[in-house]
């Protein structure tokens, strides 16, 4: 199955927002809801980066790696890593998966890989 | 605007304490309002992020108040995540200083370790933003991580420089009877030793067990007064001169430079302007070190050393007991513990008790000026006091 997550666009000024909030932050414009929606880019590179240790306990892995991805069109967003020897800077390709489960629910996000 | 005093200060043990949540935030109230000498106030305030979910208990100053009879005093308990202390302190500040009330009684707790150490991690986690940063996992020590690894790369910062604040807190805390952590610890144990990887693992990359605060229970307390209140009480002088808030994005991805903390900035101005000081009339301070690397970042942003120049000060046992500015001198959250509903009141406590010279052997000498830093969020909600003694 094919699944994005958006970016927001700002109808009035054009600015980007990702994660969703309902006033610009660039022209604090506050009409409701005045934001086009676009997929995030799938490929950018990796700002920053953990290996946690210490997970909750639905998590049935040792250590979940998470970085933060700074896009192809300068967005940033936040997503887990698949990635052995994450190295800040280095090209990275991400994908949506299931990224938490909960008894009844399962929550999708941006898996990264290396490009 | 009336001028705000500290009248009264009272903490509990910070550790693992087998008493119901409002209990601990009651001793810690009766201890503030003996120490003040007042048995009546006008309104209480109580700081604590997760009574709710923690301790399936709602409405806390309530309970609170009629556990003291201060009956029929206003109460509201005030959640504003790790900044909740703070964020009490201010509103106390505000209903002294309107005219509205004359004696407000602020009180932080905390009662954590009722569930096991995974549940308080995710329940803390909770405060990230819910479908860009909490569906992946991230914890607080996580985004301590990630921000660390990025200080590091930029200014070179190393596992050293976090280890010695690890060691300057936790053995700070040796000299504060209410401290949570009572065991000594050297940078070989922690670092050099063959052992030092066992005893210190990665909680998250680059981050160790040591360079994290304990998950403690706890509860902290202050009496404010106006003016004419204090005198008539007798109690030593200590002003509130000045408090700063800010906020920032609640993703953390989403700041323009990913190592700034520009509400801990703002807030740190803000109040230093309010109470028309500088950084460097400051004599000691508590910074919000729940993670190693924020307090050598907070010292930078509020304005203590240049930027990037942190950890050098650090290495010159400038931030020690003794040093230029000592940090943390009662342990900080790292020695002392962080019931985090109770961390920004328990760090006001410290600073009375050192600007009244009841410090004993963690005495800064001659302490007048004192600062708090009170870390929200990871950075998107900060609160900064500023206090002066008064002759
Ligand atoms: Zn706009």
């Amino acid at each position: 199955m094919d699944r994005n997550i958006y970016a927001y666009v700002c109808r009035r000024c054009g600015a980007s927002h990702y994660p969703f909030r309902m006033v610009c932050k660039e022209c604090k414009q506050n009409d409701f809801f005045e934001f086009d929606t676009v997929p995030l880019p799938r490929t950018g590179s990796l700002v920053t980066w953990t290996r946690v240790h210490n997970l909750p306990a639905q998590y049935e892995v040792a250590t979940l790696g998470i970085g933060i991805v700074e896009l192809e069109n300068g967005m940033r967003m936040l997503g887990q890593l698949e990635i052995d020897e994450p190295e800040i800077g280095m090209a990275v390709v991400g994908e949506v998966d299931v990224v938490r489960r909960e008894p009844y629910d399962s929550y999708y996000g941006m898996v990264f890989r290396a490009a | 605007m009336r001028d705000v005093y500290v009248a009264g200060i009272g903490i509990t043990t910070f550790t693992r304490l087998e008493y119901p949540l409002v209990e601990i935030a009651s001793y810690a109230s009766m201890m503030a309002l003996r120490d003040a000498g007042v048995t009546e106030v006008d309104q209480v305030y109580v700081a604590n992020m997760g009574s709710p979910r923690v301790n399936h208990q709602t409405a806390l100053a309530s309970a609170v108040v009629d556990s003291l009879s201060l009956m029929p005093a206003g109460a509201a308990a005030i959640e504003n995540g790790p900044a909740s202390g703070a964020a009490a302190i201010k509103a106390g500040f505000q209903a002294v200083a309107s005219g509205m009330d004359d004696v407000v009684l602020v009180a932080g707790a905390e009662r954590m370790r009722e569930v096991n150490n995974l549940e308080a991690t995710d329940f803390v986690a909770t405060l990230t933003h819910p479908l860009a940063e909490y569906i992946y996992g991230v914890t607080l020590p996580a985004h301590a991580a990630m921000f660390t690894r990025l200080y590091m790369e930029r200014y070179g910062v190393t596992e050293r420089h976090l280890a010695m604040v690890s060691v300057k807190n936790q053995n700070a805390a040796l000299a504060n009877e209410w401290a949570h952590l009572q065991q000594p610890i050297t940078i070989e144990g922690i670092l050099d030793s063959p052992e030092a990887m066992t005893n210190n693992p990665y909680v998250a990359e680059p981050l160790r067990f040591f360079d994290a605060c304990p998950v403690s229970d706890g509860g902290a307390a202050l009496v404010l007064v106006s003016e004419e209140k204090a005198r008539e009480l007798g109690r030593p002088l200590v002003r509130i001169s000045g408090i700063g808030q800010a906020t920032d994005t609640h993703a953390v991805f989403e700041r323009d430079e990913p190592t700034d903390l520009l509400a801990v900035r703002k807030a740190a101005n803000d109040a230093f302007a309010m109470a028309g000081i500088t950084p460097q009339d400051v004599d000691v301070a508590e910074l919000h070190d729940a993670f190693t690397i924020l307090e050598i970042v907070e010292s930078e942003e509020v304005g203590f050393f240049p930027r990037g120049e942190g950890h050098l000060a650090l290495e010159k046992g400038e931030t020690a007991l003794g040093g230029t500015i000592p940090i943390n001198v009662g342990g900080g959250l790292k020695g002392r513990g962080h019931p985090v509903g109770a961390t920004g009141v328990a760090q006001a406590w410290e600073i009375v008790t050192q600007l009244r010279g009841d410090g004993g052997t963690r005495q800064v000498e001659g302490a007048r000026v004192g600062f708090t830093c009170n870390f929200g969020g990871f950075g998107n909600n900060v609160v900064c006091c500023t206090f002066v003694r008064e002759s």
